[in-house]
Parts: structure tokens; C-alpha cells; sequence
């Protein structure tokens, strides 16, 4: 799916595209299509090209964060995934997703709370389930699991649960 | 003779008048029932009367906790509701305090983080009080059995009188069930608490 922006995108996504084509090496193309399109950026840039995102593009919300595990390749995948209120019917149609790849040795990334205040809940939530700690973050503490949870973080690929399923 | 009194027994059912064969044949079972209820009835109240009371004042005056869990809830709507009106049964929705509670209906899936709190609220109802597990979720898991955060089955935390199986259990099924209870009450020692 690493087509560049192919011809029958409409014009609204390509313009993001090009838009974000001026950031260089920080932000890379990982697909677009008709209303999505996503991104991967590096750790140390995650701030700065959503704060670009935000003041140049007006995507003004984050709709949701996600975390995928890719045990194979020692990996989590954390993904913002933006949209816009008041960019215009061309925007408001546009999910825009900025995915960023961290160690699962080291899972650590900035927040994006100053930026997106939205996203309070959602990394909270994240951090629990897939054992991200996002830096800067005001409150990681516990929200959906048990208070008595001490296993390790349940959407990882290595967790198992007791006594249910034997190993893969 | 046998076999022509039956054939005109027959010949009279067939026909589906209002006659007296038919009303007959309808009731000969019900009475039996009714007097093989009133000999029991009378055994039990003569052999411990106090036992019996005690057992007839509970049976018909179950109070539930308010306590929806999962969508099985929808159902028990349904069951409280003039439809299906478990009223009838003496199951009243008691919207008061939990102290006035006798009877815990388990509307489903208990996440692991409810179960402390489900144990909590059984803990704070006097006794006697009874559970009735309503749905696969509460009895198994139902399709969540292998989620991180679904309790396998509320009998790890309190102990179940009935068990209503489906997904969700029809409104009949879980009259049914408070059928079963009222009968389980009914043959219960009330100097042994639940
Ligand atoms: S048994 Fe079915 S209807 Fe009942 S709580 Fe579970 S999933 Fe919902």
C-alpha cells in the first residue's frame, strides 16, 4: 500500500499530502486513499509534526489512539488518529492517522495532551493496555483494568490467560 | 367392551364442542395436581408449621437487587414489565435499599472489576438471600469466556441458587426460574441459612 498519491485522490488529500511533503524526512507516506491517510513518524519528531498538523492543517481533535504489538519485529506501533471540526466539509470527511513505531524494550513516546487535550483518556487507556508510557502525560494511573491487575498489559501478543489457553 | 368405550371416548373428544368429555379429560390431571399439592401442603404444615410460615412469607415476597450488568438486563425489563409481569409471582423490583433485598438476579456478563462489587452487595443484603445467574455470561463467561477482564462464571464470587441458560434467556425461562426458586424456598430448613 505505499502508493504515493495516486491519481484519483481527491484533491483535498492531496493537498495534505503535499502539505506534509514539506516536513522532508520526518513524516513518511504510508497510505492514502479516498478519506484516509496515514503517516509514520519518528519518536523525536511525533510533537513537532503534530503541532505542524495542528496549526497549518486544522485538524483539530484526535478521535482516538490505538497501540499495536509486532512481537516479530520487537515493536509497538502507537497511532493518533486525527480529524477536523472546523476545516471545512473537504477536511471533516479526512481521518488523518500519525502512527510511530517504539522498542518494546523501551516503551516510552511523548504525549500529545498539550496538543490535543483529547487525548487525555485515550493514552491513559492505551498506557494500560499495551504498556506504553507516555512522558508528560498528568495521570497514567489505572482506568479500565481491575485494581488488583498485576499481570502484564492484556492487548500485548505475549499475555496469556491463566489456565485457559496453552501456549501458540 | 373395553376397546368400544374407548372408541366412543374418541368419537366424543373428536369433535371439538364445548361437551362435558372434553371438559372432563381436562380435568382429571389438574386434580390430581391440586390434590397431591394440598396433601403436601398439609403434611408440611402439620410436621413444622413455624418452617412452613416462614417459607410461604418468603416464597411470595421476593425483593431483587437493581443491578444491571450486560444486555441480558433488556430481558428482565421485559419480564418486570406488564407483558410478561413477574409481579404476579410475588418478584417485585424493589428500587430501595439493598438491606430490604432478598433476591440477587445477575443480569449477565460481571467484568473482574465488577466482581468485587457484586460480592459487596450480596455481603450487604441480611439473610436469607438467594442468586439466580441469568445468561451464559454469568454462568460460563457466554462469548467472553476467554477475555482478559470477564469473570468466568459469578459462582466463583457468590454462591447461585438457579442457573437461566441463553443468550439471551427468554422472559418465560426466567419466570421459570422463579418457579424453581419459590419451590427451592418452599422445601427449604430455615434454621439453616443459605
Ligand atoms: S448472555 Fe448474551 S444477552 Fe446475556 S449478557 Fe451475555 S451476551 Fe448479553
Amino acid at each position: 500500500m505505499s502508493s504515493g498519491s495516486s491519481p484519483e485522490l481527491p484533491k483535498a488529500e492531496k493537498g495534505i499530502i503535499d502539505a506534509i511533503g514539506k516536513l522532508g524526512e520526518k513524516a513518511k507516506l504510508i497510505y492514502a486513499k479516498p478519506n484516509r491517510i496515514k503517516f509514520s513518524v519518528q519518536r523525536d519528531d511525533l510533537v513537532e509534526v503534530a503541532r505542524f498538523i495542528r496549526d497549518e492543517l486544522h485538524f483539530d481533535h484526535a478521535t482516538n489512539v490505538t497501540g499495536t504489538d509486532f512481537p516479530k519485529d520487537g515493536q509497538l506501533e502507537i497511532t493518533y488518529h486525527l480529524g477536523s471540526h472546523d476545516g471545512g466539509e473537504e477536511l471533516r470527511r479526512i481521518i488523518l492517522a500519525i502512527s510511530c513505531r517504539i522498542p518494546s524494550n523501551d516503551p516510552k513516546l511523548p504525549t500529545l495532551v498539550n496538543e490535543y487535550p483529547s487525548v487525555l483518556y485515550h493514552e491513559r487507556e492505551t498506557a494500560e493496555m499495551i504498556g506504553c508510557v507516555f512522558e508528560g502525560h498528568p495521570n497514567l494511573g489505572r482506568l479500565l483494568l481491575p485494581e488488583d491487575w498485576t499481570d502484564i498489559p492484556p492487548m500485548l501478543k505475549a499475555f496469556r490467560l491463566p489456565g485457559r489457553l496453552e501456549g501458540e | 367392551m373395553v376397546a368400544q368405550e374407548l372408541e366412543s371416548q374418541q368419537q366424543q373428544q373428536q369433535p371439538p364442542k364445548k361437551g362435558s368429555a372434553s371438559l372432563h379429560s381436562h380435568e382429571g390431571p389438574g386434580l390430581n395436581i391440586l390434590v397431591g399439592k394440598a396433601r403436601e401442603v398439609i403434611q408440611q404444615a402439620i410436621v413444622d408449621p413455624v418452617t412452613y410460615l416462614a417459607n410461604w412469607g418468603r416464597l411470595y415476597s421476593l425483593w431483587p437487587v437493581h443491578l444491571e450488568t450486560a444486555c441480558c438486563s433488556i430481558e428482565w425489563g421485559a419480564v418486570s414489565g406488564p407483558r410478561f409481569d413477574a409481579e404476579r409471582y410475588g418478584i417485585l423490583e424493589a428500587f430501595g435499599s439493598l438491606r430490604q433485598c432478598d433476591l440477587v438476579v445477575v443480569h449477565g456478563t460481571v467484568t473482574r472489576k465488577m466482581a468485587p462489587r457484586l460480592r459487596f452487595i450480596y455481603d450487604q443484603m441480611p439473610e436469607p438471600k438467594w442468586v439466580i445467574a441469568m445468561g451464559a455470561c454469568s454462568i460460563s463467561g457466554g462469548v467472553y469466556f476467554d477475555s482478559y477482564n470477564v469473570l468466568p462464571g459469578v459462582d466463583q464470587v457468590i454462591p447461585v441458587d438457579v442457573y437461566v441458560p441463553g443468550c439471551p434467556p427468554r422472559p418465560e425461562e426466567l419466570i421459570d426460574a422463579f418457579i424453581l426458586l419459590q419451590d427451592k424456598i418452599r422445601n427449604s430448613n430455615i434454621k439453616k441459612t443459605s
